[in-house]
């Protein structure tokens, strides 16, 4: 039964389109040339705005689009790049900080030994003159004596020569400075 | 305030003192048809034909102007444009998708700018005022053509804005759907079920499908005379308004109606792109999102 009542719903919404169009020719002025003419018209018009708005607009919009994806992906790259610097530059700074100490520590050993071999050298050096001088110093005095003793011993005999006045043999000589000296020496 | 809203009310309802005093007879109405303004051969041009054409040429001629020199940087008509086109994407994207909105963009667009803009015009002074008297052979005047009308003040219009999309939704159903799956998607039943329950709902999905023809047949009418009706009553009520005002103070009364045909316009161009592409979305965006997945 609903079934037949569909159908006759459908006949019956297919006999008020027909009045529908009646109606529509009649009492609202539907004129097939008119309403093909406003028809085309509109796709013209539809048409021109694609060519002359749509188109170049949509383009334009698209190109942005892209210049703005473009540039965020452009700064995403940059910023990474950023990072990637800061991380090297740190990096670079660490290992500069980490050479200049063991630089500056190895100054400072090398400064501590030059230093000390230095005083060493310095104090070798002293000690040799030292020793040279004192060397030079017994030298000399040890000359000094024995011209002094021979200087003595040659005063001692002539005086004892002309006291006595005798001619002293060498024997004699060498007996007179041997005691003179050893009073001398005492 | 309420001393403003007092005055202005006053004023207002002074403005129909013209029509309290006249002595009755019938208000001229616009007529239903548009009348025919000339004629080249049988080419019949109507004044809401004329309205058309000046409304699409000062489109176009806008278009141009916004696009002639375009920019990345835009400026001046170029924004307008932009934000018309860019709201309009966004609104049909949003009902039909985006591939679908960007493939059928140059049509729906054109629909929205088109009757926002035409009904729009038909609110100009001049419109509908300005035109030739009609003289018989003894001289006399019989009647007045003006030479613009509401382009959407004529069914002649509207119908062919709807055939036209009819014939497109025709076009992009089967193109999305295929014949088989067009028809497939008015009369089979794609649910889940099993038994008996499954072929009763295929036979009742297969005779509601009948209905559904029925419904789609009624769509272009149904477009057609929603459009027509709401400009057709605005001009009228705007022409009645005028009327009763009298010759001094037509203009007042009419003053509020204006804004809300201001309103009507923009409402009636916005139900005629919703609903044209709600219908073409229902038909082709799951096919659409189906090709997505």
């Amino acid at each position: 039964m609903e079934l037949i009542s569909l159908f006759s719903q459908t006949a019956s919404i297919a006999t008020d389109l027909q009045a529908v169009a009646d109606n529509l020719r009649k009492d609202f002025g539907m004129h097939g040339q008119l309403l093909i003419s406003q028809a085309i018209g509109f796709i013209i018009f539809a048409v021109a705005l694609k060519i002359f708005a749509f188109k170049p607009i949509t383009a334009m919009l698209e190109q942005r689009r892209e210049r703005i994806a473009a540039g965020e992906e452009k700064l995403k790259r940059i910023e990474k790049q950023l990072a990637e610097s800061e991380a090297t530059t740190a990096a670079a700074i660490a290992k500069a900080n980490e050479d200049a100490l063991r630089l500056i520590t190895e100054a400072k050993q090398g400064a501590a030994a030059f230093t000390e071999q230095k005083a060493q050298d310095a104090i070798a050096q002293a000690q040799q003159i030292l020793a040279k001088a004192e060397a030079a110093a017994n030298a000399d005095r040890e000359r000094i004596s024995a011209e002094l003793k021979r200087e003595f011993g040659r005063l001692v005999a002539s005086t004892t020569s002309q006291v006595t006045g005798k001619v002293l043999t060498d024997a004699d000589q060498h007996r007179i400075n041997e005691e003179a000296l050893a009073k001398v020496g005492n | 305030m309420t001393r403003f809203l007092v005055t202005t009310l006053g004023l207002w309802l002074l403005a129909f003192a013209p029509a309290f005093g006249a002595e009755g007879g019938e208000p001229h109405t616009l007529p239903f048809q548009a009348p025919v303004v000339f004629e080249i051969g049988f080419f019949k041009v109507t004044n809401s034909m004329i309205a058309m054409w000046t409304v699409g040429a000062l489109i176009i001629l806008v278009a141009q102007l916004a696009t002639r020199k375009i920019s990345l940087i835009p400026s001046g008509l170029q924004n307008l444009a932009e934000t018309v086109v860019e709201g309009l994407q966004g609104f049909l994207g949003g009902i039909m998708g985006e591939k679908l909105a960007r493939e059928t963009f140059w049509f729906f667009g054109s629909v929205f700018i088109f009757i926002i803009c035409a009904n729009w015009m038909g609110l100009f002074p001049g419109v509908g005022t300005v035109g030739h008297k009609l003289i018989d052979a003894s001289g006399h005047e019989v009647g007045f053509v003006p030479w613009l009308r509401g382009a959407n003040a004529d069914i002649n219009m509207t119908l062919g804005l709807a055939c036209v999309f009819f014939l497109l939704w025709l076009f992009w159903s089967i193109k999305h759907n295929g014949v088989g799956g067009f028809l497939s998607h008015i009369f089979v039943y794609q649910g889940e079920g099993a038994g008996f329950m499954k072929m009763l709902l295929i036979v009742i999905f297969f005779l509601v499908g009948f209905l559904e023809v029925i419904s789609i047949m009624i769509r272009p009418l149904s477009l057609t005379f929603r459009l027509y009706g709401n400009i057709y009553a605005g001009e009228n009520l705007l022409e009645l308004m005028l009327q009763m005002g009298g010759t001094y103070f037509g203009w007042l009364a009419a003053l509020p109606f204006y804004f809300l045909e201001l309103m009507v316009g923009a409402i009636q161009a916005l139900v005629f792109t919703l609903l044209t592409a709600v219908f073409t979305g229902l038909m082709c965006h799951h096919e659409e999102g189906e090709h997505g997945h």
